[in-house]
């Protein structure tokens, strides 16, 4: 009767599917993204300015990009807390989102 | 000898701990009893063997219980200062290296070297993805579980050394009793608590790596008991072989025994037996039905040699015992007594081993002259390089008939068979090992007699069943009390320790932390998100009118893709595709590799669960 039982559980264990918790994705994602955005531009600042093709000393040109989409985003110490609060609303975002969509579809396969 | 008033008199058959532990119980209830022992010694294959002042077990007696009846009867009989705590090591000695044992799958891996691990894996690998199917022999069932590779490694040689018959005619039953059948319920429960897991293994590692011991081995503890069961008014015959059991309708009567080259007849009320079931069929007196007799003479057993062998060196390795697999030498076995006990030898600076040989009653090697042996035994010893031959001072061999009882193929029915004829005789108890036919340790066999005593004393315990506790569970006329007593007794198989505590993770939980991902979920999921990225990114640039010429460069992989409002959506479709991909991509490998995980923790479980045969 109890190998029953443990058989019984070991199908549903490996019937069952997960659920994602959107606000803990949402956390989890919010924080990387936002890590990720003021590790990098501290790590550029830190470098300093570097001699770019024609020989101009410039501060993190690419990632200075991201500005055109966060604004008030610059290269520097105070740009990297502006870009950890842009980055970690879209991490946020990204995850709850992620979660939303993916427990619905997983809801309507049963 | 005396019946007590009520006229109850018990005869006994065997004074091995079993049948000793009967006489024991029925002087509790002031019930008189006659054991009847054809050796010269008692304790059965638990007695200890003296030989110039060092003592030999007959294989080796670990005393752990988790049966508190048992434990305390230990106490009862030896006193606390007679009793020592021991540490455990024992090794598999193999191609001339040493693997842990209870096997360590790193360790295992890590002796047998790189390539032959890899071919071990793929060969788990391979029998996880095609098994056996209707599994039915020893053979099948470890293959099926470990893989062929391992189980030609680590299963076979040892197995067939012991049984004496190939693993493809060892029933599974066997190996299933040997092998803690772990669910992955348990194992998602060690994965998902490591500390738990970490407290359980500490459990099970406490009551394998040691346990108590009598000072002077096991015999110590049955030569007591012998002397305490005369003192209260038992009787004990030894050197009394039992010629005929009769019968009559549906109770034993009499048993007829050779004592003094006398024959006598000793007539009682119940009868326990613990000699061997095929024998107790031959002797019952009129013979029972033929098909009885039949399955009877089917079951089989399988015979033991000790050499023991004195050396004059102080040390020769740390284990308690060592597991011969090497199929060169026919020791089966090693047991280092002095390791056991320093009192097992009279001077410290010797050391006594036994060489155990795994034989038939008979055969070439049970028939072999005891000097023939000791050189054998010394022999093989030097060849394995665990001991000098120069160093043996002298050697003694102990022969052990019907040491395990065998579960070949068929055994089952046969056992059936005879279980049903002998459940008619309401007043005959077998019990024990032999008398039931079950590879059952000390602690199992001691309290089969317990319940047997209990029955005779008005307890109705169906003691073939405890077993089978699922069914016998289910029966209803059974009180609490006798549930609570048949489940201590059923967990004393099998013999591995088991969980004292399966922790008190709910289902749901696990279910949370280990269920698989919805694949298309997360394809779906990602598919958004990646659309999304590229759409809002392009169409912010489109509105703000910028010249973001990097943005640009992702029409390098996103053909047709372009910073306009068209090549916006051209790269949603994009980013979709992609995420699609890499969602549904993700969610596989996690499923695979939690699934593996998982399967993984099962098997090293029910590897390291491994009991020795």
């Amino acid at each position: 009767m109890n190998q029953d039982v443990d058989k019984e559980q070991e199908l549903a264990l490996l019937r069952a599917v997960a659920r994602m918790n959107a606000k803990v994705l949402g956390l989890v994602l919010g924080l990387l993204f936002g890590i990720v955005i003021f590790v990098a531009t501290n790590w550029l600042v830190l470098k300093g300015e570097q001699p770019d093709r024609n020989g101009h000393l410039v501060l993190g040109p690419h990632l200075a990009l991201l500005g055109q989409f966060f604004i008030g985003y610059k290269v520097t110490l105070l740009g990297s807390l502006i870009g950890f609060a842009y980055a970690f609303v879209v991490g946020a975002a990204t995850g709850w989102l992620i979660a939303l969509i993916y427990n619905r579809v997983a809801g309507m396969r049963g | 000898m005396t019946k007590k008033a009520d006229g109850r008199m018990v005869v006994i058959i065997g004074a091995g701990p079993a049948g000793l532990t009967a006489a024991y119980q029925l002087c509790k209830l002031e019930i008189s009893s006659v054991v009847l022992e054809k050796d010269t010694v008692v304790g059965g294959i638990a007695r200890t063997v003296r030989h110039e002042g060092c003592y030999f077990d007959i294989g080796g007696h670990r005393f752990f219980t988790k049966v508190k009846v048992v434990e305390d009867l230990w106490r009862e009989i030896l006193a606390e200062e007679d009793f020592l705590k021991r540490g455990r090591l024992s090794r598999i000695y193999y191609n001339k290296k040493f693997f842990d044992y209870p096997l360590r799958p790193s360790n295992a891996l890590l002796g047998l070297g790189l390539v032959n691990s890899f071919l071990i894996l793929a060969s788990y690998f391979y029998a996880y993805l095609f098994p056996i199917p209707n599994e039915k022999t020893f053979e099948e069932w470890v293959s099926n579980r470990f893989g062929r590779r391992f189980y030609r490694t680590f299963f076979k040689t040892y197995t067939e050394k012991v049984w004496g018959i190939p693993c493809s005619k060892l029933s599974s039953h066997w190996a299933a009793q040997r092998i803690r059948g772990l669910s992955l319920k348990r194992a998602l429960k060690a994965a998902l608590l490591p500390k738990a897991h970490v407290e359980k293994k500490d459990i099970i590692r406490t009551l394998i790596d040691s346990f108590h011991y009598p000072k002077r081995g096991p015999g110590m503890m049955w030569e007591k008991a012998a002397e305490i069961i005369q003192k209260k008014g038992s009787t004990l015959h030894m050197n009394c072989g039992v010629r005929r059991i009769i019968w009559d309708k549906s109770r034993v009567t009499a048993v007829e025994v050779l004592r003094e080259d006398r024959v006598e007849r000793i007539e009682a009320t119940h009868f326990i037996s613990s000699m061997p079931l095929r024998e107790l069929v031959e002797k019952l007196d009129p013979a029972p039905p033929e098909g009885v007799c039949n399955a009877a003479a089917r079951l089989s057993y399988r015979d033991f040699l000790t050499v023991g062998l004195v050396l004059t060196k102080a040390n020769l390795f740390p284990d308690n015992w060592i597991y011969i697999h090497d199929p060169q030498v026919k020791v089966g076995r090693i047991q280092n007594f002095k390791n056991w006990s320093p009192y097992m030898v009279s001077d410290p600076k010797k050391t006594c081993l036994g060489l155990e040989y795994f034989c038939f009653e008979g055969d070439d090697l049970w028939s072999t002259p005891d000097d023939a042996l000791i050189h054998l035994a010394k022999t093989e010893l030097e060849s394995l390089g665990l001991g000098r031959s120069a160093d043996v001072e002298s050697g003694a061999v102990v022969r052990m008939p019907k040491a395990y009882p065998v579960y070949d193929t068929g055994y089952g029915e046969a056992l059936q068979i005879v279980r049903d004829f002998l459940i008619q005789l309401e007043n005959l108890y077998p019990v024990g090992r032999n008398g039931m036919h079950k590879y059952n340790n000390q602690d199992h066999s001691m309290l089969t007699a317990m319940l047997a005593v209990d029955n005779i004393n008005g307890g109705k315990f169906n003691i073939w069943a405890v077993n089978e506790e699922q069914e016998y569970q289910e029966q209803k006329s059974i009180d609490e009390a006798e549930a609570a007593k048949i489940q201590a007794l059923s967990e004393t198989q099998p013999q591995v320790p088991t969980l004292v505590s399966d922790g008190d993770v709910p289902l749901a939980l696990i279910r949370k932390a280990f269920s698989r991902l919805d694949e298309l979920g997360l394809a779906v999921a990602f598919a958004v998100i990646g659309g999304l990225y590229v759409l809002l990114p392009t169409l912010w640039i489109v509105a703000r009118d910028m010249k973001v010429a990097e943005f640009q460069l992702l029409s390098q992989y996103f053909v047709g893709y372009d910073v306009s409002g068209r090549g916006a959506f051209v790269g949603m479709c994009y980013g979709s595709g992609l995420g699609f991909l890499l969602g549904w991509f993700t969610a596989f490998l996690r499923n695979s590799l939690l699934r593996m995980y998982l399967y993984l923790t099962r098997l090293i479980e029910e590897v390291q669960s491994l009991e020795e045969p």
